[in-house]
């Protein structure tokens, strides 16, 4: 365990750090003097742009998840499959580990994505006690986000592939459109989120005090 | 990994060798790495920097490896799939290529973009950053190369896509046979070696070596 100590932040002594090369910098508003990036102390308007692209991806997830994201036209007839019939039809032919692939990646990832995007917004607007777990919950967010756009490659690839092969046909349905907009939306919520704001919201809450360690 | 550093006092560095925290923006005077040793922040366990050993060299042999598996993966043949008694084989490129002609030019151009275009785009774009710098020079628009090529970051969706690819194989596998080609091996060889180059070099030390090439 590390001793609490008080901390001095960039921005408290009016300096901003590059977010692509991380060169600390008097400069906000300006181009960073390194590598050119236009720097911020905090991300510009952070809360406001992540809630609202909360709400947009939100938004898209209903139809995301009850339109078909694929229709597969064979000898049998057409047969639409939405995200979670997928998983279903992996599951019952026996391919356990793509099921449980895509139920990660599809519905697990995105549900968690948005709810820890929306733990993140409500904390910086309250005073947090655990901030470390908080950046380590933003951490993840941002990590993971890109592998639920594995569904919607699979959708281009089958259609890529089956067309070539002249089986049968394989048609995107409009589920994959919204659920690549979720995918999409979400990430950049995440990454319009600042996740110094949950360190600023911590010092608030306790000026002069040095921050609470677990 | 040296945890602990010195938080600035009231007496401030020059602004070039002071870092601040990416997560959440504490202060510190650059430290003083030896090579393999990391530093990370005392508040929020953020790595603030790494010294990785022979960076540079690392980082380029990935990148001329990743360039010579992109030559493989586009000459030889991805996979053929085999059903109905008819084979067809596929090169990467014709099945962004088959999309268009099918009618779906934005599916192609999404296919296109990960398959093709992004792996060139990192090859090239790499090699025309680090080949200078191992000779400390530094060629015009550098500056602007390496910024795309750290801030398109999330985008770069490859990893995925080839889990994609395999998801999707698994799918047909059972209604018709599939045979991997040297392409494919060569296709996930190339993903794995764009990543290791941009992992083998912190993204500070490389713009500092920017920096200094560009003063000389």
């Amino acid at each position: 365990m590390k001793a609490a100590r008080a901390v001095i932040t960039a921005a408290s002594q009016g300096l901003s750090s590059c977010h692509t090369c991380g060169r600390v910098a008097a400069a906000a508003g300006h181009p960073c003097p390194r590598c050119g990036t236009p720097m911020h102390v905090r991300k510009p308007n952070s809360f406001e742009r992540t809630v609202a692209l909360i709400i947009a991806a939100v938004a898209l997830y209903f139809p995301a998840n009850l339109l078909p994201i694929m229709t597969v036209e064979g000898i049998g007839g057409a047969q639409r499959n939405t995200i979670v019939g997928g998983v279903f039809a992996f599951w019952e032919t026996g391919s356990y580990p793509v099921a449980i692939i895509i139920f990660t990646a599809s519905v697990i990832i995105p549900i968690v994505k948005i709810i820890s995007l929306i733990i993140l917004c409500v904390a910086v607007r309250r005073p947090t006690r655990n901030p470390r777990a908080l950046t380590v919950l933003y951490r993840l967010t941002e990590i993971v986000g890109r592998w639920s756009m594995v569904d919607v490659f699979v959708v281009a690839i089958l259609v890529t592939l089956v067309q070539l092969g002249r089986l049968m046909t394989i048609e995107p349905g409009p589920a994959a459109l919204a659920f690549a907009g979720v995918v999409i939306l979400t990430m950049l919520a995440a990454m319009s989120f600042d996740p110094r704001l949950i360190w600023d919201a911590h010092t608030r809450q306790s000026p002069g005090h040095p921050p609470h360690q677990p | 990994m040296a945890g602990d550093l010195p938080i600035t006092s009231a007496t401030l560095a020059s602004e070039d060798l002071l870092v601040a925290c990416h997560d959440c923006d504490a202060l510190y005077h650059l430290p003083d790495l030896a090579e393999g040793q990391a530093a990370c922040c005392a508040r929020c366990d953020s790595r603030l920097l790494v010294n990785r050993r022979n960076a540079l060299h690392r980082s380029t042999a990935f990148t001329m490896a990743a360039t010579t598996l992109l030559v493989l993966a586009n000459v030889f043949p991805f996979m053929s799939i085999r059903a109905a008694g008819q084979q067809n084989v596929i090169v990467l490129a014709e099945s962004s290529v088959a999309l268009w002609e099918h009618g779906m030019p934005w599916l192609a151009m999404v296919v296109g973009t990960f398959i093709v275009a992004t792996p060139v785009a990192m090859c090239l774009g790499l090699l025309y950053v680090l080949l200078p710098l191992l000779l400390g020079k530094s060629l015009p628009g550098n500056r602007w190369v390496c910024r795309t090529i750290y801030r398109s970051g999330p985008w770069n969706m490859m990893e995925v896509f080839f889990i994609g690819i395999l998801v999707s194989l698994l799918k047909l596998f059972s209604i018709s046979e599939v045979i991997f080609g040297v392409a494919f091996w060569a296709f996930g060889m190339l993903i794995l070696c764009l990543t290791a180059a941009l992992a083998a070099i912190d993204r500070r030390e490389l713009w500092l070596l920017i920096e200094r090439s560009r003063s000389l």
